[in-house]
């Protein structure tokens, strides 16, 4: 690719800060990966712990919330801003391979969750949901 | 039907009468008045005496029948021997009875509770099955992430750089065999949701006519590709109560199949309903190899194959039909097949235009006692 073809997309795409919290290493690896080759800034968190806390330092535009982690795992995230009443000043995608019902992942979003990614995924289809959603 | 009292009574009443009536006709042609009045004395005593007698033999058999009666009918409502009413009686044949009685029911308590533990331990495995299956399901999951996300990063050669024709391949070779994984993944664990009845079905307006052209044109491109006629068939418009995207996961399937069987080129698939009072009649047919009565049998089980080299090469799961035939099931409706061999091949599925109030853990229950 040359360079004026790359110029191009950046002013096409804007960048964005994604904040994901996951504790599996090769998961953020790959979309960290990924995401920067796409010229978006990423910051990761091992645990829901570590997560809860940069959510409270930085803003991010968008945030990609593995559910099933040991200890703190995403619900207590979730719950946690819930009760500060902040979830909603959030941009959070439910990013999981947990078996979870449609019910399940409906009051999420009802609870004030962006949206909802079930693993594994196609990377274009991810790329598109996290501008989507930054955007609203 | 005659109580016992009342018949005892009868009895009773008649010989007190023949015996109180034989008295008088002796105080009246006795000759010695004295000896008379001594035999109507005497006669009203045996008559008195016969039906106090009667009211009491008839109360000692009947009012601890009349309790046993009892306990028996509240047992059989509530299968526990009530301490309450309990049964005292000098007659020997009661006796017996009540302590058979009592014997029988402590059995029966104990059998029913045994049958009850059995089921809660029933219950216990099918809910650790669901837990395992969702555990082991999340646990494959989780490493296709990075494979998925790392070959497509790979196809995508604008990222990690251009690939030569070998790899090229070789990287799309994993990126089809990653996809076949997932869905894989995805029915097994719809499997066992349905076997466990615990597959929950939506429940939605659905515009049959929309569902089956959009279904023609998810499967527009395949057919070009594979140069096969996929087309719809039916001339009424309906609207049914269902669950729009299981319905479609079933015709899926069937569709999926059906290109699978025909030949290119003189392949047809087509697609349609008829409609009836109650139910609506879905099918799928194509002009492929078609299906022998053997193979009709057995077609709706689990990992079975027609013909297992030819169809492992096209990819199947052998869960597929597995799956319809749980989806119909559970929505209320069947499925079927009909076949002349290397004429054309036509499945059938039949579902109620409105859902039948069946909630999941009674169909769970319902598997249990066929269990």
């Amino acid at each position: 690719m040359t360079d004026t073809n790359k110029s191009n997309q950046k002013e096409e795409m804007k960048s964005l800060k994604i904040l994901i919290i996951d504790d599996n290493e090769q998961i953020t690896k790959m979309l960290t990966t990924f995401l920067e080759l796409k010229d978006h800034k990423c910051t990761v968190a091992n645990d829901g712990k570590e997560g809860l806390d940069v959510i409270k330092e930085n803003r991010h535009d968008v945030i990609l919330l593995d559910l099933a982690m040991p200890e703190f795992d995403g619900y207590s995230v979730i719950k946690d801003l819930e009760e500060n009443n902040t979830l909603k000043d959030h941009k959070i995608i439910v990013f999981t391979a947990s078996t979870i019902t449609q019910e399940e992942l409906d009051d999420l979003v009802k609870r004030g969750v962006m949206s909802y990614i079930l693993k594994p995924v196609d990377i274009d289809l991810l790329h598109s949901k996290l501008i989507d959603t930054a955007s609203l | 039907m005659l109580p016992i009292k009342q018949t005892l009574f009868i009895v009773s009443g008649v010989s007190s009468f023949i015996i109180f009536y034989m008295g008088i006709v002796n105080f009246l042609t006795s000759v010695d008045e004295s000896t008379g009045m001594i035999l109507l004395i005497f006669s009203v005593f045996v008559a008195t005496g016969t039906l106090l007698g009667t009211v009491h033999i008839s109360t000692s058999i009947t009012k601890p029948i009349q309790k046993l009666a009892k306990n028996m009918s509240e047992f059989s409502k509530t299968n526990k021997i009530s301490n309450k009413n309990t049964i005292k009686t000098n007659v020997k044949e009661i006796f017996d009875l009540n302590k058979n009685f009592e014997v029988m029911g402590e059995k029966v308590e104990k059998t029913i509770k045994v049958q009850k533990e059995y089921v809660q331990k029933l219950k216990d495995m099918d809910r650790k099955k669901v837990e395992f299956s969702s555990m082991v399901s999340h646990e494959l999951k989780t490493p296709l992430v990075p494979i998925l996300g790392y070959v497509q990063m790979l196809q995508k050669e604008e990222l990690l750089g251009k690939l030569n024709e070998g790899q090229k391949d070789a990287v799309d070779e994993i990126y089809a065999s990653t996809i076949k994984l997932e869905k894989l993944i995805g029915d097994i664990l719809t499997t066992q949701k349905l076997d466990l009845g615990k597959l929950v079905f939506d429940e939605e307006n659905i515009d049959v006519s929309e569902l089956l052209h959009g279904l023609i044109k998810e499967f527009e491109l395949i057919g070009i590709e594979k140069k096969i006629e996929i087309t719809a068939n039916f001339n009424e418009d309906i609207q049914i109560f269902s669950d729009r995207d299981r319905i479609n996961q079933v015709f899926s399937n069937l569709i999926k199949n059906a290109i699978d069987y025909v030949s290119p080129n003189t392949g047809c698939v087509t697609i349609g309903m008829k409609n009836d009072s109650n139910h609506v009649e879905f099918f799928v047919e194509d002009n492929g190899l078609g299906i022998s009565d053997e193979n009709k049998k057995e077609l709706f089980k689990k990992f079975y194959q027609v013909d297992t080299s030819s169809k492992r090469k096209k990819g199947g799961s052998g869960l597929g039909l597995a799956i319809c035939k749980g989806i119909v099931e559970g929505l209320g409706g069947k499925i079927w097949v009909e076949s002349e061999e290397n004429v054309k091949t036509t499945f059938f599925f039949k579902i109620p235009k409105k859902p039948l109030k069946i909630k999941t853990s009674d169909r769970l229950d319902k598997k249990i006692q066929n269990k």
